[in-house]
């Protein structure tokens, strides 16, 4: 199972496709629309990211062809638009896609919707969850390390708890932001930055093993020491 | 054609004002005309009449001379010429039971028998009558004693040569109507053009503006005092176009140069890393940096964009109420941990109760960089107080810090794009230049205001929604 980029620009395709495999996902890179709709139909995609301006048949003819098509109407598509107009995000909404983003857009934002839309359907929350010696539990709101109890803030938790429920993965200050403060923009990164580095006061600070990290222009992932690259 | 001519009597004023005045002189002068006429023509016919009744006593005065009975009976001829006179007057003598004692019609014309109007009949015993040849005629019906014997005296006479008189004079009415019209339409159509000689000065001062000569003015001096409003209208809109064009091109210029600096960083720094080999940890640094700089790019394009789009009233608004007080404690929250580093404490003030009618995520956004502001430019270690109140109608909620104080000149430029009250700070932290002018973009979209107010050294940034 793979998923389908089907984009022209010749650099956004080839970062793409490079950013997508070293995230773990099987690339299949399609650079008109008619070789994407010929590869979704004889292949095992799991997912489409689609441009929509492309040349020849444009985005939105192959997403109609995908929906039409009983073997690919299943797929999940996420679209990609440069233009943010309202017109664009319903029509392609309207067609069956599952989601969009507006260029430019944060390659991490990216995976995170891909991950989102390959996971959809009943997500189970975990009532427990275990990184390194932090264990969280989401129903009590509680916070150990090492069994030293962490008292936090409402808002410390909910960073914290969105942070440790994508354990592994970097997630950008804006989807930060989204989920936490449904702050809906791209707002000052230095909130995000202060907001975190509060969270690392209580988390890290007094233990050896740090276990939120930074990734520099990217955003932040909570993981343990051991688990990150050696 | 008649489209062409419709729409020709639609567009040219000189045509229309011509055409009204034309109709107007046509009309006076064919009022004047016919009132003339009437009046002559009654002056006639009320002569011709008092001439009838004359006639009708000169009868009357021929019966009454003694032997006049027995000369109608013996001589009718010689009656006939003494009577008639003319050869349009008709004399028929009656007796009281009908019988015709003397006929005189040379013309064998038929006129109807008025009622007999004694002795001496006045103007109103008068009928009219039709002679066969279709010419008006009059008649009148008096009594006379003939030997004793009272008669019936019918005196008519038919004014054909009168009818062509008047014929003849209504035409000449006529024509000097139509003469009139065509000379009016003429001098109409000539005065016109020079009376709308000022529109064309006007009009060629008008051609002569370019987007780089909107300085120049219409000339007021000489026009005449109708078209004033009008010049004094098209300068103002000149003024207008003027401050937004200079605006707008002055935005180009400052869009173009906070561009320029991370574009030049990007470029500059990548072209002297890549200059020499380095460590894996200096590209890291290199890319990382990169991204900063093009995550402000991208912030400042899609900030770009929103004013674009709300300046051409393109955002779609989800209008709901908000729990005032609770907006500003989210917003607070979002900011809590930069202010903390600070030393900065939020005071949120209000009644809980109060709702506003916005969109949620514009709200949001308006007071994320307000608090965004006051977060950066407050004194360490004050209060940043964020209140929601109610004026009248309208709420309010208001943001306000302790700080350097802003200059009053530089208050009214706040909102604008790009303005910075200190050019210095201008890269200070991410900040775009923007956020204060998408605050106020955000207030026109909901029909209310943004407003700062300066007190000593307390700044307060004030969004006020008017009630729904």
């Amino acid at each position: 199972m793979s998923i389908l980029v089907i984009e022209d620009e010749p650099k956004t395709g080839d970062y793409l496709q490079r950013g997508l495999a070293e995230s773990g996902f099987g690339v299949r890179l399609a650079r008109n629309g008619r070789d994407g709709l010929h590869i979704a139909r004889e292949e095992a995609i799991e997912l489409v990211v689609l441009d929509v301006m492309l040349p020849r048949m444009d985005g939105w003819e192959v997403l109609a062809a995908l929906r039409a098509d009983p073997a690919t109407a299943q797929i999940p598509v996420l679209f990609l638009t440069a233009r943010d107009e309202v017109q664009d995000r319903v029509r392609g909404l309207e067609l069956g896609a599952d989601d969009y983003l507006v260029k430019p857009f944060a390659f991490v934002e990216l995976v995170a919707r891909i991950r989102t839309l390959l996971r959809r359907g009943p997500v189970r929350e975990e009532a427990q969850i275990c990184i390194g010696d932090m264990e969280i539990d989401v129903l009590m709101r509680r916070v150990r390390r090492g069994g030293t109890p962490i008292v936090l803030t409402a808002q410390e938790f909910a960073l914290l708890h969105l942070l440790a429920r994508r354990q592994g993965q970097v997630l950008s200050r804006a989807l930060i932001a989204s989920q936490v403060w449904d702050m809906n923009f791209d707002s000052d990164t230095n909130v995000i930055d202060a907001a975190v580095r509060r969270l690392r006061r209580k988390i890290d600070d007094p233990f050896p093993d740090k276990l939120i990290h930074t990734r520099r222009g990217m955003g932040y992932v909570c993981e343990a020491v051991s688990a990150a690259a050696p | 054609m008649t489209a062409f001519t419709m729409a020709g009597w639609r567009q040219s004023l000189a045509l229309r004002v011509s055409a009204m005045f034309t109709l107007v002189v046509v009309l006076a002068a064919a009022g004047l005309g016919s009132y003339l006429y009437h009046a002559f023509a009654g002056e006639i016919e009320r002569r011709d009449d008092i001439q009838l009744l004359g006639k009708l006593r000169q009868v009357q005065m021929l019966l009454g001379r003694p032997g006049a009975a027995e000369l109608l009976r013996a001589q009718p001829d010689y009656f006939r010429d003494t009577m008639s006179g003319q050869e349009n007057s008709l004399v028929r003598i009656l007796a009281p039971d009908g019988t015709p004692l003397a006929d005189i019609n040379a013309l064998h014309e038929t006129y109807p028998l008025p009622p007999v109007a004694g002795v001496v009949p006045t103007l109103d015993a008068i009928r009219s009558w039709t002679t066969s040849t279709g010419a008006p005629g009059r008649v009148v019906a008096g009594s006379a004693r003939l030997d004793n014997r009272q008669v019936h005296i019918v005196v008519a006479r038919a004014y054909a040569e009168r009818s062509a008189m008047f014929a003849g004079y209504r035409r000449q009415i006529a024509g000097a109507a139509l003469v009139s019209a065509l000379a009016a339409a003429l001098l109409a159509a000539l005065l016109l053009r020079r009376g709308l000689r000022p529109l064309h000065g006007v009009a060629e001062h008008a051609a002569l503006v370019r987007p780089g000569t909107l300085a120049q003015r219409l000339e007021v001096k000489g026009a005449p005092s109708e078209l004033l409003p009008l010049i004094h209208a098209l300068n103002d809109m000149l003024a207008r176009l003027q401050e937004g064009y200079a605006r707008l091109s002055g935005f180009s210029a400052d869009l173009a140069h906070e561009f320029r600096t991370p574009v030049a960083n990007l470029l500059g720094q990548s072209q002297v890393m890549l200059a020499q080999p380095r460590s894996t940890g200096e590209y890291e640094d290199l890319i990382a940096s990169n991204i900063e700089e093009l995550e402000r790019l991208a912030r400042m394009i899609e900030s770009m964009l929103f004013l674009a789009r709300a300046g051409q009233d393109e955002v779609v608004l989800v209008r709901q109420p908000l729990q005032a007080l609770g907006e500003l404690g989210k917003v607070a929250g979002f900011f809590e941990g930069m202010a903390e580093e600070r030393g900065l404490v939020f005071a949120c003030t209000g009644d809980a109760a109060l709702t506003v009618a916005a969109d949620a995520a514009l709200l949001r956004r308006a007071l994320a960089n307000l608090v965004s502001n006051a977060v950066r430019h407050a004194d360490t270690g004050s209060t940043i107080a964020l209140a929601a109140g109610r004026r009248g109608d309208s709420v309010e909620l208001s943001v306000s810090n302790h700080g350097a104080p802003v200059a009053s000149p530089h208050l009214a430029h706040l909102f604008e794009r790009f303005y910075r009250a200190d050019p210095a700070r201008s890269d200070a932290e991410g900040s775009t230049g923007l956020g204060l002018a998408i605050v106020g973009a955000i207030m026109d979209l909901h029909g209310g205001r943004a407003s700062v107010h300066v007190e000593g050294t307390r700044i307060t940034f004030t969004l006020v929604f008017p009630a729904a």
